[in-house]
């Protein structure tokens, strides 16, 4: 009888939580608390949320454990099914979904069904913009290797300034698998902050007569070479071209942009491949999300997360957020400086990825100053392009320490 | 040291790299823009022609006609299509 009750508290988690389970529970409740409640990103804080409160469940085993321990003895990895039978269903999604990098790609194609390139083919020389934003990521990726993170941990986490939540996963996927919660969780919180860094780091670097500037007074004034006579057969062409283009110039960047582009294409094919465009962007897209979510967080465990390192990757990688916006806004200012036709710098601050959440924010910013400076449609322009930046950008991190 | 060197070398081409294939985006979108523009026939504007009825005698601006059809177009996904405007 006594020997029952005995292994009744070795059934039960009781004897195994420890004070780092409990902290980890906190950092849990404090990412399910601003995914539910404050809405922040709520469709992957929930799930990654989840993912962290399942991986610290004691006795569980659904922490997604080293790489070390899903190989053979001879070096080779395990099958799908010993993974599963070791280690339990959330690694064989881990090593099945995430550590091949099929996900992130999934997701690309999702949010190129729901991407319209139109904003950025009426204004394409504002897309250059969304280069200049990328400054945040190889600028961290220095400060980084200072710090003494090794090359690939500081490129993963320079990739945080891209503002790309699936860019900055495949990327870390590649590069450094086991910073992957940390940077996942740093990568899609500051997207959340995106309505609070952007206006602070314009307030600091811009002024009020920048503010002011008008873009459709600017267009009338100086208006475009040639309109577009056939945008919905452009915007079919485009993407195929571009697809061709840079998977020849950049080739590790393909599978995000090959994906994206494949996405947008069927979107704008219109009628006949709308079933396409629905599945990418609906069912496909939430199923990739949900998996997405719950291993990523399931990666955090406390012997994971709670180190130094963690610290580094969420100071550097608001560094690399807000450098971003300040090289995208310093960008505008020196064209502004040659240029007859001016710009409002609020379009360099949105070359960040985070679409379009980086455009509204930058739209009611300029509201505020005129109610009829609307510059939305301006600010897409350098956010989308600023989706084919970052992922240019990971594509060469990839192929240079991949 | 070393490391600080690979660092400062990926910034250069990183840079160098994300601005090229930004430039390509420009030049390949100004040259399909072009190429459609030159080569592909001018469909008539919904509407368009004076005394057809509808708009009869005024032209609906470009820029809200292509609004519409492209508003149509995303509210339908593809499949409805703008035949005339009229003003009431």
């Amino acid at each position: 009888m006594s020997e029952i009750f005995a292994s009744l508290t070795e059934m039960t988690g009781f004897g195994i939580i420890g004070w780092d389970s409990v902290l980890m529970w906190v950092i849990a409740f404090v990412l399910l608390y601003l995914g539910i409640f404050k809405q922040y990103e709520p469709l992957l804080l929930v799930p990654i949320g989840f993912g962290v409160l399942l991986a610290n469940l004691p006795g569980a085993g659904l922490g997604i454990v080293d790489n070390a321990l899903v190989h053979n003895a001879d070096g080779s990895y395990m099958n799908l099914l010993d993974i599963a039978g070791k280690h339990g269903i959330m690694n064989l999604l881990y090593y099945a979904l995430i550590k091949t990098g099929l996900l992130p790609p999934i997701i690309f194609m999702g949010v190129g069904a729901l991407t319209d390139f139109g904003p950025m083919l009426r204004n394409l020389k504002l897309s250059l913009f969304g280069g200049a934003a990328q400054i945040g990521i190889f600028s961290v990726l220095l400060a980084a290797v200072v710090m003494g993170f090794t090359l690939p941990e500081a490129a993963s986490l320079g990739i945080i300034g891209g503002a790309d939540g699936p860019t900055a996963i495949y990327t870390t996927i590649k590069l450094a698998p086991h910073l992957l919660g940390p940077i996942a969780i740093a990568a899609y919180s500051y997207m959340a902050l995106v309505p609070v860094i952007i206006p602070a780091v314009a307030k600091l670097l811009m002024t009020e007569k920048e503010f002011k500037i008008h873009m459709k007074k600017m267009d009338k004034q100086y208006p475009p070479k040639h309109d577009i006579k056939h945008l919905k057969t452009v915007k079919i062409i485009f993407p195929i071209i571009l697809g061709l283009v840079v998977a020849v110039f950049v080739p590790s960047s393909a599978p995000l942009l090959g994906m994206l582009l494949f996405g947008n294409l069927v979107k704008e094919i219109g009628a006949n491949t709308s079933r396409l465009a629905e599945a990418a962007s609906g069912p496909i897209m939430n199923t990739a999300t949900i998996f997405l979510g719950l291993t990523v967080g399931a990666t955090m465990t406390a012997k994971v997360f709670l180190n130094p390192q963690t610290l580094g990757i969420i100071v550097g990688g608001f560094l690399a957020f807000a450098v971003s916006v300040a090289g995208g806004i310093l960008a505008v200012k020196i064209v502004n400086i040659f240029s007859k036709k001016k710009i409002n710098p609020l379009v360099g601050a949105t070359g960040l990825s985070a679409v379009p959440m980086a455009s509204r924010v930058a739209n009611d910013m300029a509201l505020k100053y005129d109610k009829s400076n609307h510059i939305l449609q301006y600010c897409m322009a350098s956010n989308v392009s600023g989706v084919i930046g970052s992922a240019v950008a990971a594509g060469v991190l990839i192929s240079f320490l991949g | 040291m070393d490391n600080l060197n690979t660092a400062l070398g990926l910034l250069v081409v990183g840079m160098v790299t994300v601005f090229i294939i930004l430039c390509l985006v420009v030049v390949i979108g100004n040259l399909v823009i072009r190429l459609t523009n030159r080569f592909i026939p001018e469909t008539v504007p919904a509407g368009g022609k004076s005394g057809d009825g509808g708009s009869a005698g005024k032209k609906a601006h470009p820029q809200k006609l292509a609004a519409i059809i492209a508003a149509v177009d995303v509210a339908t996904q593809g499949k409805g299509s703008v035949e005339s405007i009229e003003k009431k």
